[in-house]
């Protein structure tokens, strides 16, 4: 489903060249659970915000579904975006001034898909699920972190994507609240098939998903 | 179905796909400024202030310039003055004192009568005095004159009667009052027709009182507060029939600078050239004018002044807005959001909301202009709306903009990670 080959990302600082990625050759396949391990500063992000769409590389070549990514112009990025991925954030990246409704409805203001279902129906139905119903009219700065994290798995899965990304989802969490939600993820990979990929640097919750990829110094080892 | 059909339908739901998310963006924008109402508010205020300064900073300019021409144009056309003194010219400022000392006689007065081209002359002998009514006491203008000057100056009784040639003829011992004295002396003024004031120990009865003019002031004379009286009933106060000065009006605007010339050379034949002058009417509101259009001056760069830290508040506010919110255009962005999209939310923002400073900042100003025009000259001119509202409804709209589109341009993980 998707393959990077070759893929480096370069950032300038202070005039000297840093590799994030360094040639990264790497193949998702359609209900894998993929976990990225690494310490902070291996490009395990990095890579997973290239894969998401979120930046781009430097070089090399990003296909999804067979198509080059990297030739596609904003309006086809955007749609890739907001209907072939759905994000979860480590900082939940929650719009604090939209309530939880309106924050679980956002990728419908920018969707030009033709729904097969109601978004709002479905956005109370994964609310229900979420156990996070009576919270709709909050807003996210009133909910504890690992309501936020639901909200922001709500939020991702409404316009029904074919991957997941999750960067260190649980990373602001309590153990307990922590494994909830990797519990959550871990449902949607075994009853919905979900492709997910999961960036984290617990060796115990990369280890315990079907594949695992390590990175260190911007390369996979 | 053929291939451009099809292609056709698909161009269509596009357009009413782009319409839709243009819809859900605005009312996104329009509920964003619901929850943020301070934000909201103070960014137009900004523009509001800017935009009512400008206006009602120039609005008193312009005021004030028409206020002295409808003053002037009030005091009668094609008037010329014969003064003492230098008025104009020389070393020596527009004044009206009577610096040579001369005086005019009634022989000078009945000269210029016949000069032709004259259409009335009405020769006056100025005096303060204190005039008394009942036991009250005021300082008021003796205005010793012909009837002359009731037409020339535009004035009408608006109680009684204005006197005539002939009552100046048959030395009738009465007085037109000025309103502004008259309210002083009377109060209530109607009733006062027919009774009698002292001025100097001489009793004067009243035939009428004036209709004001308003004015005073800005250099025209104050026509309200003079006491006219036929200069010939008073040999006591002014015994040898002198006149301070001779108000003539011409025929015609055509005809004025002849007038002026023959009734010049006909006072160079008793005074010195030095010791009078004659001058237009028009000449001391031009000179009034000028004096009036540097301080218009003075107001119109105020105007530009508060425009430019108008704009700069503008510019602040809505910067500072934008930038705080270049994580929410990431997480946007993250969710599907185009660049376009973005840019339409905060374009329609900007626009939304330096139109709604921008309005309300011309319904304070045409408020205020409303009310302040009772009590000050005040006159709105479209220039300084059309050029407050365009200057600031652009420095809203390309500030509130410019961050909006560095913010979009970015990608969507630079501007979540934004700080």
């Amino acid at each position: 489903m998707i393959t990077l080959a070759h893929v480096n990302k370069i950032y300038q600082i202070d005039g000297e060249e840093f590799y994030a990625l360094r040639d990264i050759n790497l193949e998702i396949k359609q209900g894998e659970f993929t976990a990225i391990l690494g310490p902070s500063g291996c490009g395990k992000s990095t890579l997973m915000h290239i894969i998401g769409l979120l930046d781009t590389p430097t070089s090399g070549t990003l296909l999804i579904n067979n198509k080059d990514i990297t030739k596609l112009d904003d309006n086809e990025l955007s749609r890739l975006r907001n209907e072939f991925a759905g994000f979860i954030f480590q900082q939940f990246n929650l719009i604090n001034k939209l309530t939880v409704l309106e924050n679980i409805m956002l990728p419908t203001i920018y969707s030009a898909k033709k729904y097969s279902y109601e978004p709002k129906t479905r956005a109370l139905e994964l609310m229900d699920r979420f156990g996070i119903l009576i919270k709709q009219k909050s807003y996210p700065n009133k909910l504890s972190g690992g309501q936020q994290q639901r909200v922001a798995i709500a939020r991702a899965l409404l316009n029904e994507p074919k991957i997941i990304l999750a960067d260190e989802p649980t990373g602001n969490l309590d153990s307990k609240t922590g494994k909830n939600i990797l519990d959550l993820i871990r449902e949607l990979n075994q009853k919905e098939g979900m492709t997910v990929v999961l960036v984290t640097h617990d060796r115990e919750i990369a280890e315990s998903c079907q594949r695992h990829i390590s990175m260190l110094d911007g390369k996979i080892v | 179905m053929s291939a451009s059909y099809q292609h056709a339908g698909r161009q269509n739901r596009l357009k009413q796909h782009h319409m839709g998310i243009l819809l859900s963006i605005i009312k996104t924008s329009l509920s964003d400024f619901d929850r943020n109402k301070l934000r909201t508010f103070l960014t137009s205020l900004g523009i509001l202030i800017g935009v009512s300064s400008v206006i009602l900073l120039v609005s008193l300019g312009v005021g004030l310039k028409n206020y002295i021409t409808e003053q002037f144009e009030n005091l009668g056309s094609n008037i010329l003055i014969a003064m003492p003194g230098q008025i104009f010219g020389g070393d020596r400022q527009m004044t009206g004192g009577n610096f040579s000392g001369i005086t005019f006689t009634e022989k000078d007065y009945l000269a210029i009568a016949k000069v032709s081209g004259i259409k009335a002359v009405a020769p006056a002998y100025v005096k303060t005095v204190s005039v008394s009514f009942e036991g009250k006491t005021e300082i008021g203008s003796y205005y010793g004159t012909t009837a002359e000057i009731f037409p020339m100056r535009n004035l009408e009784a608006g109680y009684g009667q204005i006197f005539s040639a002939g009552d100046v003829e048959k030395r009738k011992k009465i007085i037109v009052v000025g309103p502004k004295i008259a309210e002083k002396l009377f109060g209530n003024m109607g009733s006062f027709v027919g009774k009698t004031v002292k001025i100097e120990d001489q009793g004067f009865k009243v035939s009428g009182i004036l209709k004001s003019k308003g004015g005073g002031g800005f250099g025209g004379p104050d026509f309200d507060s003079f006491l006219y009286v036929p200069y010939k009933s008073s040999p006591k106060i002014n015994q040898e029939k002198k006149f301070s000065v001779i108000n003539f009006q011409a025929d015609s605007e055509t005809v004025i600078d002849t007038v002026k010339e023959s009734v010049t050379a006909l006072l160079e034949r008793s005074y010195d050239e030095e010791d009078f002058s004659v001058i237009e009417q028009t000449q001391i509101q031009e000179t009034v004018t000028s004096i009036f259009a540097i301080l218009n001056g003075v107001l119109v760069a105020i105007a530009a002044i508060s425009l430019i830290v108008g704009g700069i508040g503008i510019m602040n506010i809505m910067y500072i807005t934008v930038t705080e919110r270049i994580r929410e255009i990431g997480i946007r962005r993250a969710m599907g959001a185009t660049r376009r999209n973005i840019l339409s939310q905060f374009l329609f923002e900007a626009v939304f909301l330096s139109f709604i400073g921008g309005s309300f900042g011309l319904i304070v100003s045409l408020v205020i202009v409303f009310i302040g025009s009772r009590y000050f000259p005040l006159a709105i001119d479209l220039m300084s709306v059309v050029v407050a509202l365009t200057v600031s409804t652009t420095i809203g709209v390309v500030f509130g903009v410019l961050p909006a589109r560095k913010a979009a341009l970015l990608s969507p993980v630079e501007a979540i990670r934004y700080e």
